[in-house]
C-alpha cells in the first residue's frame, strides 16, 4: 500500500501548521504564504526525515508544490 | 539505566518538535519564559528544538525564543543584554570566532595566515568575553562553545594535531575558564555533548552551504536538549538513601560479618568503593545520605566502625537498620530529614525492594545497583547529574548537622508538632538576623522560595527573571531570616516578599525551611513587618496546596479569612503571639526613597 501521500500529508502538516488539511494536497509556494526559503529548508529536512532521503537542495526549485514532493519521494522509495 | 535527561534519550524528530512549538500553550501557562538565542549561523531547526525541548520540559510556562541577525554575535548578544530575559542562550562555532574557520567563506587557509586567524580568535573571544559579562548581568547566560569540527586548513596530515590548531584549543580552553567563573554564566560540559554524538555526526555540510544552518538534524536535537537542560537549571535532589548489602559495599554483613564485606580491588568489589566515595563526595557537598536496610543494628554498627570505609559514619544521617520492611525504613529516613520524597534517590541492589519502595513512596526516584562495573560508571554519572550543584553553600555545609541537632534535641517531637517544650526554647540562645532587602540576586531565598513545600504560603514558584521583576516593583520588599541557637546554626532558613501600601502589607511569598519549625520564626517574621512600617494588616496570599499543612495551621491560630483572603491584624497577632525568646537582628536594606514612598 502506498502511503506516501499520508505521511507527506503529515511533513506538511507540521511545517506549515495553519494549513487545513483539505488543502494540503494543492498546497504549493503560490498558494501558502508561509512556504518561504526557511520553510523550504525546514520542510527539506523534515520529508528526508520522515523517508529517510537525502534531497538535493538544487531539487528545491523543481519542489514547489505538494505534488512535486509526492513524485520524487514516491521515485525513491 | 543512565541519565534521565532529554540528551540521553532518541533525539526528537524534527516534525514532533514543530507540533510541540506550533501547540498552543496550556491554559494554566500563565508566565511566559523568555529566551534569547544568540548564534552566528542560521538558527533554523536549533530555534525550533530548542523551544520544543524549553516548552516539553516547562509546561507550566509559555516560551518563546528570539533570535537576532545571521553572523552577527555581538549585535544580537548587545540587543540581548539591554533586557531581562529568563536566558540567554549564547552558541559559539569557530566561524564566528573567524569567517576562515568555517565553510561559507573563502578567505584563504594559506599556511601563512594561521598566526593571524589565531590572533583574530583570541580578540574576537576578548570580544565576547566582555559582551557576556554584560548580557550576564541582567539575565543568566547558558553558553556552549564549538562543537564542529575545524576545517583541514592546517598543513599537518589528518592524525597530527598542529601547534596551531592546539594554540586554538588553548584559546577557547582559557575563554571557558574565565567565563565560567561568573556565577551568572552556566557553561555547556563538552563532555556532555561527546557523550551524545560523535564529531562525524554533528557538522551538515549540505544544509551549511545550502541554508547557513551547520547542524545535521538528530544532533541538532540533541544540542537543544541539552541547552534546555541548562536553561531549566532544575533544582536537585536533597537526599539519597541507600541500602547496604551488596549496594554500599560487596557481600552480606549479617553472613560475612563486618571483616567479610568488601569494596576493593581484590574482591572484584571496586564498584561499591566508587559507590561510596560518591557519596562521601555528595554528602560532604551538603546533599543526605542516609540508611535504609534490613539488617541487625549491632553488625551494621561494626562495619560502619571499619577505618577503610570510604563513606564516613559521620556524614550518614540516619541509619535505619531493622528487620522491617525496606519501605517502612525508608518512610523513618524521610521523617528524620521532613523532606518529600520526590526530592530523593533510593538505591538497592534488589528488585524486589525497589518495587516496595517506589510503591509506598511513588514520587520517590528508585534505583536498581547492579555491581556489573559499566552500569556503576552510568549509576555514578546519574547520581552526580542528579545531585549536581554548582556552588556549596553555608547552609549545605551545615544542613546534616542542624538535622542531628534536631533530631538530638528532643527526639519525640515530630517536625510539624505543636513545638518544642517553652523550657527549651527559652534556654536555646537562639538568635535570628532578619534581612529587608530588594536583594533580587539573593540566590538563597530564591532557592528556598522555589523548593519549599510544607511551610509555603501558596506553592508559587518564581523564575529568576520573574523574581527580578517582582522585587524591582518599589513597593516590594524581601524579608530573609537566618536562624542560629547553642545547638548550631540552620542558616538561611525563611524567606518572605510582600509589598507596603498605606496601612497594610501584602504578603506575596512565604517559605520557612522545615529545619526551623517549631522555632516560632514565624511568629518573628510577622512581628517584623508590624515594627517595620506603621501598618494595621497583613494580608496573606494563602492557597491550600495540599502540602502546606504546617503553615496553614499556623494561619488559623493567628488569621482570619475574608473576602481579601487571609488577614492578620496588629491586635489578634499581638493577642495570639506566644513568647519569643530569640535575641532579633535587624538590618534593613530597603532603601529609604522606596520605603518613604511606599508608607506615605
Amino acid at each position: 500500500m502506498n502511503d506516501a501521500p499520508a505521511r507527506l500529508a503529515e511533513c506538511f502538516a507540521a511545517v506549515f501548521p495553519e494549513l487545513k488539511r483539505g488543502d494540503i494536497p494543492r498546497a504549493s509556494t503560490a498558494t501558502v504564504a508561509a512556504w518561504d526559503s526557511l520553510a523550504s529548508a525546514t520542510l527539506l529536512a523534515v520529508v528526508e526525515e520522515e523517508f529517510h532521503l537525502e534531497i538535493d537542495p538544487e531539487q528545491l526549485e523543481d519542489l514547489q508544490s505538494f505534488d512535486a514532493l509526492l513524485g520524487y519521494v514516491t521515485c525513491r522509495l | 539505566m543512565s541519565p534521565t535527561t532529554d540528551s540521553a534519550k532518541p533525539p526528537m524528530t524534527l516534525a514532533q518538535a514543530l507540533r510541540l512549538v506550533s501547540e498552543n500553550p496550556p491554559q494554566s501557562a500563565s508566565d511566559t519564559f523568555q529566551v534569547a538565542l544568540v548564534c552566528g549561523f542560521t538558527p533554523l531547526h536549533l530555534q525550533t528544538f530548542l523551544t520544543a525541548s524549553l516548552r516539553r520540559r516547562m509546561p507550566a510556562h509559555h516560551v518563546t525564543v528570539s533570535t537576532g541577525m545571521y553572523e552577527d554575535i555581538a549585535g544580537t548578544l548587545r540587543t540581548a543584554a539591554a533586557q531581562r530575559l529568563d536566558a540567554i542562550v549564547l552558541v559559539i562555532e569557530w566561524a564566528d570566532l573567524d569567517p576562515r574557520l568555517g565553510f561559507r567563506r573563502s578567505g584563504g587557509w594559506s599556511p601563512r595566515s594561521l598566526p593571524n586567524i589565531i590572533e583574530q580568535v583570541r580578540m574576537q573571544l576578548a570580544h565576547v568575553e566582555q559582551l557576556v559579562a554584560e548580557a550576564a548581568v541582567r539575565s543568566p547566560l547558558v553558553l556552549l562553545l564549538p562543537t564542529l569540527p575545524m576545517p583541514p586548513l592546517f598543513p599537518t596530515a589528518e592524525w597530527q594535531s598542529s601547534a596551531f590548531e592546539a594554540q586554538l584549543r588553548a584559546s577557547i580552553a582559557s575563554f571557558a575558564e574565565r567565563v565560567s567563573s561568573n556565577p551568572r554564566v552556566r557553561l555547556v560540559n563538552d563532555q556532555k555533548v561527546n557523550a551524545v554524538a560523535p564529531a562525524s555526526a554533528r557538522l551538515d555540510m549540505k544544509a551549511l552551504l545550502a541554508f547557513g544552518f551547520p547542524y545535521q538534524t538528530p544532533f541538532a536535537a540533541h544540542v537543544a536538549g541539552i541547552l534546555a537542560e541548562a536553561v531549566e537549571n532544575r533544582a536537585p535532589k536533597k537526599g539519597l538513601i541507600t541500602d547496604l548489602d551488596d549496594t554500599l559495599w560487596g557481600g552480606i554483613v549479617g553472613d560475612d560479618g563486618a571483616a567479610g564485606v568488601s569494596w576493593d580491588l581484590e574482591h572484584h568489589t571496586q564498584g561499591h568503593a566508587l559507590y561510596q566515595q560518591l557519596l562521601d563526595s555528595l554528602a560532604e557537598a551538603g546533599v543526605l545520605v542516609g540508611v535504609a536496610s534490613k539488617n541487625d543494628p549491632a553488625v551494621v554498627d561494626e562495619a560502619f566502625a571499619r577505618p577503610d570505609l570510604l563513606l564516613s559514619k559521620a556524614r550518614v544521617f540516619p541509619i535505619a537498620v531493622s528487620w522491617a520492611s525496606k519501605a517502612q525504613a525508608v518512610g523513618r529516613v524521610l521523617k528524620a530529614w521532613n523532606v518529600h520524597a520526590e526530592s530523593v534517590v533510593f538505591v538497592d541492589d534488589s528488585a524486589t525492594e525497589i518495587a516496595e519502595v517506589q510503591a509506598a513512596h511513588p514520587a520517590m526516584e528508585c534505583v536498581l545497583f547492579s555491581a556489573e562495573p559499566a552500569a556503576v560508571f552510568d549509576l555514578l554519572r546519574k547520581l552526580r547529574d542528579e545531585f549536581g550543584r554548582r556552588t556549596i553553600t553555608s547552609e549545605d555545609e551545615i544542613r546534616l548537622e542542624s538535622l542531628r541537632q534536631q533530631s538530638a534535641i528532643d527526639p519525640g517531637v515530630a517536625a510539624e508538632s505543636a513545638g518544642y517544650s517553652e523550657t527549651l526554647l527559652a534556654s536555646s540562645q537562639a538568635t535570628l538576623s532578619l534581612v529587608f532587602s530588594q536583594d533580587a540576586d539573593d540566590a538563597r531565598a530564591l532557592e528556598l522560595v522555589n523548593k519549599t513545600n510544607q511551610f509555603n504560603l501558596n506553592g508559587k514558584r518564581f523564575t529568576s527573571r520573574a523574581w527580578a521583576d517582582y522585587l524591582s516593583d518599589p513597593s516590594a520588599f524581601l524579608l530573609s531570616a537566618v536562624y542560629t541557637d547553642r545547638f548550631g546554626a540552620l542558616g538561611k532558613i525563611a524567606v518572605l516578599a510582600g509589598r507596603v501600601n498605606g496601612d497594610h502589607a501584602h504578603i506575596d511569598t512565604w517559605v520557612m525551611s522545615c529545619r526551623a519549625f517549631a522555632r516560632r520564626v514565624e511568629h518573628q517574621c510577622l512581628k517584623a513587618l508590624f515594627e517595620r512600617w506603621p501598618i494595621s494588616t497583613i494580608r496573606l496570599d494563602y492557597v491550600d496546596t495540599t502540602r502546606n499543612g504546617p503553615l496553614g495551621r499556623f494561619l488559623d491560630d493567628v488569621a482570619k479569612r475574608s473576602d481579601a483572603g487571609m488577614v492578620v491584624t496588629k491586635s489578634d497577632f499581638e493577642a495570639a503571639c506566644p513568647p519569643l525568646y530569640h535575641t532579633v537582628l535587624v538590618t534593613d536594606g530597603v532603601e529609604h526613597e522606596r520605603c518613604a514612598r511606599t508608607t506615605g
